[in-house]
């Protein structure tokens, strides 16, 4: 019986737990006697923590640049700004447009400017932001222009107005515990894992059938959300809409308390607020000069401590204060997919061909591989063949032909898509998430299309869709020989395991079609034999597996069929025996035609 | 005056008032116990507040000195700073200058942590007007004064006692721009260029307003950023669309380019500019030739030096801060001066001090100041022109505009 | 206005943008990451321009030399400082670091400085000369001078000396150089030395005409970054094509009513063409064009493995 759930989760909260009932007690004693002034600032803090944890989710969960989070939190500040001051609504009324605005905005954003790499995102978001910023400094006559518009009312809830500066600063903290324990629940299950395997490995993600666009899209809507939120509360605390929020500057703020405070703890986004607008307060004996102190301590954080203060504040405490062991998982047998009959088709490839610059890297490459079957296929280095299985994956458009699954017509499908309809892969390079255990990178895999917002919003304390995602996975390692790893981290695995890991993730998304890119590097006799046995179990049970190797001694005998590539097309197919007998087969290899001894 | 020297304002000041010019910054404690105790120390009320005697008020100095106001900003701060270190007998002022940076929030953390210091009697506030207006409402629940220079119009509009403007605001100074250009160069199709920030944009509308009461109408008008490097097509479009002259409300930096563009392409035009041409660090920007003929409007200047006490002070903030002051400076200078004067002469509170600013007069350097009963102290304004000989411009037109009943 | 006119201002404003974009992307081919200092390191070469000019008393093309040896130390700092201890991290960690090294120059340079507008002297004199109905001050001249000397002499330098060809192979790629035996290191920081020379000598020339403020840095980068956008990520040409370009829209835009006459007396007018709106409409158009075709003009130079 696997332990209380939520206890394990406190244990893993890291700093934040301690911060938070030091920040509590210290409030508690201070805040009744401090000054409007001191109230002011914390109140501050607060609304920044609040951008910072929206910023978290595009920028910590997703890894995305994004340098807009500053626009929309002054969307949402004008929105609440212009309401409240020319049609009297008060800041609650306000809130469907002030939050909902800048969510529309980034709604109209997202589609063609989410998909681009990070450079060009980066670029994106900031004309976007510079764009904002003009339009709303040029129209005068509803925004007030550059001078903005004064006497903002202060924020009111249900019809009171809250004047006095603590319920000021209690309501905006109030917002802030809110705000963390809504990114808490959306990050602490299934999802934040698939946004772990999204920023590690982008294109493995979609391998595995999560949907980074999908991904990346909530991440950004969640984010201008929180920011619509924290620009309201701002012009309200302030009382002037100015378009000055719409600076770059703001943007700098949040990006540095992201980057101090470590972008992937939610406590992180809230220290790391407080740290950053108190700066300036403790720093007055710098006076003008902490700006300047404000670059240097922020280089001085990027480069010293990478992943910002909270995570490094967690390293020194791991040493200290290590967490209590896993509870073993029970293993739980996933339903197999209904698969067809041995010996049919699974999946078709016909007249395949891809140009990348002056390079021909597959021509006119056609073949099948059969329900239960092992197709080996071999070539020299940079015959295609990975280029192939990228193709088949969905990574690259083939210039010309087509791959059919089961019949389906799968060119020009997002790579997601093709994962879900049943073609699994590993890669070269075993491409795990380091910092997560082997279960979890097996259990991302399991049921990729069921992770999404509203599934992460739904699941209660003890997660039952993440625990059963565990013990299916569990159950994968066993067959795969690895159980016993499940709970080391994936980056301490040896690669032999860590191919066995991959290969079990592949298993788990239930798949028709395995295709394996060079699964036996790494591994000596002994794991090569247990490896095949494995894997002819897998076929045995009805999947078809397409393996790329260079062994032979652990094809021939695997392999119920074989291919050879050389310079992109197909020069031999047939059983193991033929093919390694084929003489272009030989000259591919050796390069030069050799002679049969007579 | 030669700006080659960099000029270090900031060792002029007496030792006393400042710390230690800069502290290793490796000095630093770990940051985690700068949280706990600076977050304690934040936290925790201020220094003991002292009363401020009748020889010691608390004057702080809240101006921008970083961002794009910042050169306005410094003249602010350096003619606060030499009236507050050359008091009128039995004064000894206690101040502190802050920066306010450039938005509103910045402002007003810098107003409430100098009233949480202790008992202020007046305080120098940013001339940038949405700092002003956020400003407006503590000033008014704290009950102390403010004297800027700030021109937009509304900071005086908002009924509240405790404002007090000692810049002729933006609807005076560009009535006198106006009017100036109207009787001297007698336009009939002027072009306004402004600039895209607050200072421009409540220029255009003043500029707008007085040429609308004169039935005129501008035949051209655009709006440039900061950043625009060159002012040839707008130039270009103003004459094409047969502008008889160039009404300016921009910044310094882009005036001097403005300038030197129309001179390269002798445009032919009479321009009268804002404050920006009236600014000497812009002046230094230019040849003398380039701004043969060309106005501007101010609320004095000290840099013509009319009157034996204009050079005096001219000379001592030439001493003082190694630069040429502007009417800002000037303005600032007599603001600070009439709330010494007024401690001076026995008011101890803010709220004495208050209504010396709301009831008397005060004749200063650059004028006459006294409250219109909303808060405006300055009605009058001048118009400077350059003879294309010399940098220091001559004061031709002095407007004097009656105090508004209310 | 006469088109020569206009052409003549928008090739001077092209080279000095040029000179930064050029700076940007070759950063930018060695290390893979966007230097976001890059205009503040324009700023810096303008006020170094300054201080030199106020101690030496020589004309700028003496002051040149000295301004690029000194940005050049400059660049080997940033790249100690800023890229070294990040290149095995991935790039948004650059970003982050030099902006934070932009913030520390911004700063700098107002306090030592100051925030208004300061002239940097001019590079040959400040005279103007007429041909061709065309009426140029040197100085503009004198900046399409410099920056065709420039991009001639790093092409020669790329293309015909072994620093050259060597300094091209690490920005390629940096596994195949080490393993050539290439001091990849050193490569790249000779790069940032380069980079920010560059930046310095487009600081130099328009600090005279456009003088020099502690803020004016930003909108150096931000052409530059678009720049490299248009022009192709990465590709030398295309970065001086890109900047032609957005100095051509800077300066055509708005003068399109003196062109086209009839657009003069169109309504709001004033407000269709004036400079802000073509701001707005060039960040729109980079917009589309990073959606329609992210390669860019000259195409994506540097690709990236899945």
């Amino acid at each position: 019986m696997p332990m209380m759930p939520w206890r394990t989760s406190l244990a893993r909260a890291g700093v934040g737990l301690p911060l938070a009932v030091i920040a509590l007690v210290v409030a508690a004693i201070v805040l009744p006697q401090a000054s409007d002034y001191a109230l002011r600032v914390l109140s501050a803090a607060g609304i920044y923590a609040l951008l910072a944890l929206g910023y978290s989710f595009i920028f910590g969960q997703a890894g995305a640049l994004s340098l807009a989070q500053g626009t929309f939190m002054g969307v949402g500040a004008y929105v609440s700004g212009i309401l409240a001051v020319r049609w009297g609504l008060p800041f609650d009324a306000a809130l469907p447009a002030s939050v909902g605005l800048p969510v529309a905005l980034a709604l109209l954003v997202a589609i063609p400017v989410l998909r681009l790499q990070t450079h060009y995102f980066a670029l994106a978001t900031l004309l976007i932001g510079q764009i904002v910023l003009l339009v709303v400094t040029q129209w005068e006559s509803v925004t007030g222009g550059a001078n903005g518009i004064g006497g903002v009312p202060p924020l009111a809830l249900l019809g009171h107005a809250i004047e006095g500066r603590l319920p000021a600063l209690l309501l905006v903290w109030a917002l802030v515990v809110a705000g963390g324990a809504l990114a808490w629940q959306i990050t602490r299950g299934r999802l934040g894992d698939a946004f772990a395997v999204l920023r590690t490995h982008p294109v493995m993600a979609g391998a595995v059938g999560i949907d980074p666009g999908l991904l990346r899209f909530t991440a950004f809507l969640l984010s201008a959300g929180y920011a619509g939120l924290a620009g309201s509360l701002y012009v309200h605390a302030i009382g002037v809409l100015s378009p000055d929020i719409l600076g770059f500057p703001v943007m700098v703020t949040c990006l540095t308390i992201a980057v101090i405070g470590s972008r992937l703890r939610i406590a992180g986004a809230i220290a790391g607020a407080v740290l950053i607008i108190e700066l300036p307060e403790w720093a007055r004996f710098l006076r003008d000069d902490y700006l300047l102190a404000f670059g240097c301590i922020l280089l001085l954080v990027v480069v010293a401590l990478p992943g910002g203060l909270t995570e490094a504040a967690e390293r020194l405490l791991g040493r200290f204060w290590t967490a209590p062991p896993v509870a073993p998982v029970v293993p739980v047998r996933i339903q197999p997919r209904a698969l067809p009959a041995r010996g049919d088709a699974l999946l078709r490839v016909a007249g395949l061909g891809v140009r990348f610059g002056g390079v021909r890297a597959l021509d006119d490459v056609t073949m099948e591989l059969r329900a239960g079957e092992i197709l080996g296929l071999i070539g020299p280095n940079g015959s295609g063949k990975t280029t192939l299985l990228n193709i088949i994956t969905g990574i690259y458009r083939p210039d010309g032909g087509q791959v059919w699954l089961g019949g389906r017509a799968i060119v020009g499908r997002k790579p997601h898509a093709i994962a879900r309809l049943g073609i699994a892969r590993t890669f070269q390079t075993a491409a795990l998430v380091p910092e997560m255990s082997a279960l979890d990178n097996v259990a991302v895999a399991r049921d990729a299309a069921c992770v999404g917002l509203r599934q992460a919003l739904a699941v209660g304390l003890r997660d039952g869709p993440r625990a059963r995602a565990r013990a299916e996975a569990m159950a994968l390692l066993d067959r795969m020989g690895a159980g016993q790893q499940a709970a080391v981290p994936a980056g301490a695995l040896p690669p032999g395991v860590a191919r066995l890991v991959e290969i079990a993730r592949a298993l788990a998304c239930v798949p028709l079609v395995l295709l394996l890119d060079e699964p036996a590097a790494g591994l000596n006799e002994t794991e090569q034999a247990e490896l095949a046995r494995r894997l002819r179990r897998v076929a045995d049970d009805g999947v078809g597996l397409l393996v790329i190797e260079h062994n032979m001694p652990f094809l021939a005998p695997l392999a119920d069929r074989m291919a050879c590539l050389d310079h992109g097309q197909l020069i031999a197919a047939g059983t193991p025996a033929q093919v390694q007998a084929d003489p272009a087969v030989i000259e591919a290899y050796l390069g030069t035609p050799v002679a049969m001894p007579t | 005056m030669s700006r080659g020297a960099l000029s270090w304002p900031d060792c002029r000041w007496p030792a006393r008032l400042w710390p230690a010019r800069r502290r290793p910054i490796a000095a630093w404690p770990s940051a985690a116990c700068r949280a706990a105790s600076g977050l304690l120390i934040a936290l925790l009320v201020g220094s003991p507040a002292h009363a401020a005697g009748p020889a010691t008020p608390d004057i702080p100095v809240l101006v921008p000195v970083t961002g794009f106001l910042a050169a306005e900003g410094s003249s602010q701060r350096n003619g606060a700073l030499l009236a507050l270190q050359n008091p009128p007998a039995g004064v000894q002022p206690k101040f502190a200058v802050t920066d306010t940076g450039t938005s509103p929030e910045g402002a007003v953390n810098a107003l409430e942590r100098a009233l949480s210091d202790g008992d202020v009697t007046a305080v120098v506030a940013s001339m940038l007007g949405t700092q002003m207006l956020a400003m407006l409402p503590i000033a008014l629940a704290h009950k102390v004064p403010l004297t800027t220079m700030s021109g937009t119009a509304d900071i005086t509009r908002k009924g509240n006692p405790y404002v007090f403007r000692f810049f002729p605001a933006d609807s005076v100074v560009k009535g006198a721009q106006v009017r100036y250009a109207i009787d001297v160069d007698h336009i009939k199709r002027p072009a306004v260029i402004y600039q895209t920030t607050a200072y421009g944009q409540s220029g255009h509308a003043e500029i707008l307003k007085a040429l609308e009461a004169a039935g005129i109408k501008p035949v051209f008008e655009d709006a440039l950023d900061v950043s625009v490097k060159d002012m040839q097509p707008v130039l270009a479009k103003a004459r094409a669309a047969g502008a008889d002259s160039l009404l300016l409300q921009l910044h310094g930096g882009p005036t001097a380019l403005f300038l030197k563009a129309a001179a390269s392409m002798d445009i032919g035009l009479p321009i009268i500019a804002g404050s920006g041409l009236a600014q000497p660090s812009t002046v230094a920007l230019l040849d003398p030739a380039e701004i043969k003929g060309a106005c501007a409007e101010t609320g004095a200047s000290p840099v013509s030096a009319e009157t034996p006490e204009m050079q005096g002070f001219l000379a001592r903030y030439r001493a003082a801060f190694h630069t040429d002051p502007d009417g800002f400076a000037l303005g600032q200078y007599d603001a600070t001066m009439m709330v010494l004067d007024a401690v001076a002469h026995g008011a101890t509170t803010a709220a004495d001090v208050t209504r010396v600013l709301s009831t008397e007069s005060y004749t200063g350097l650059a004028m006459t100041y006294k409250s219109d009963g909303h808060g405006d102290m300055a009605h009058a304004a001048v118009i400077i022109c350059y003879d294309g000989k010399s940098r220091i411009p001559a004061v031709v037109k002095h407007y004097d505009f009656p105090i508004a009943t209310p | 206005m006469a088109a020569s006119q206009l052409l003549l201002e928008v090739l001077a404003l092209g080279a000095a943008y040029a000179l930064v974009a050029l700076g940007f992307v070759l950063i930018l081919n060695a290390t893979g990451a966007v230097n976001f200092s890059q205009g503040d390191m324009v700023m810096a070469g303008g006020f170094g321009a300054v201080l030199l000019g106020n101690a030496l008393h020589v004309p700028g093309l003496v002051l040149l030399p000295l301004l690029l040896a000194g940005m050049a130390a400059l660049g080997v700092v940033v790249a100690a400082v800023a890229y070294m201890p990040l290149r095995r991290r991935p790039p948004e960690a650059v970003f982050i670091s030099t902006i934070a090294v932009g913030i520390i120059l911004q700063n700098a340079a107002n306090h030592l400085f100051g925030a208004e507008p300061i002239a940097a002297p001019p590079l040959l004199g400040a005279g103007r000369v007429r041909f061709a109905g065309i009426d140029a001050s040197v100085q503009s001249l004198a900046i399409i001078g410099v920056a065709v000397l420039l991009v001639v002499f790093l092409q020669v330098l790329f293309a015909h000396t072994q620093f050259g060809r060597r300094l091209r192979a690490t920005a390629q790629d940096r596994e195949v150089a080490m393993a050539i035996g290439i001091p990849v290191d050193r490569m790249v920081t000779v790069t940032f030395a380069i980079g920010a020379a560059l930046a310095g000598a487009a600081g130099l020339l328009l600090a005279n005409a456009f003088f020099v403020t502690p803020t004016s840095g930003a909108d150096y980068m931000v052409k530059a970054y678009i720049a490299i956008v248009i022009g192709g990520w990465g590709s030398i040409p295309g970065a001086v094509a890109g900047a032609l370009l957005i100095a051509a829209f800077e300066v055509l835009y708005p003068s399109l009513p003196l062109l086209i006459p009839p657009l003069l007396r169109m309504a709001q007018s004033d407000t269709v063409f004036s400079q802000t709106t073509s701001t707005i409409v060039l960040d729109v158009a980079v917009l589309v064009i990073l959606v329609a075709r992210p390669r860019g003009l000259f195409g994506d130079a540097v690709r990236q493995r899945p």
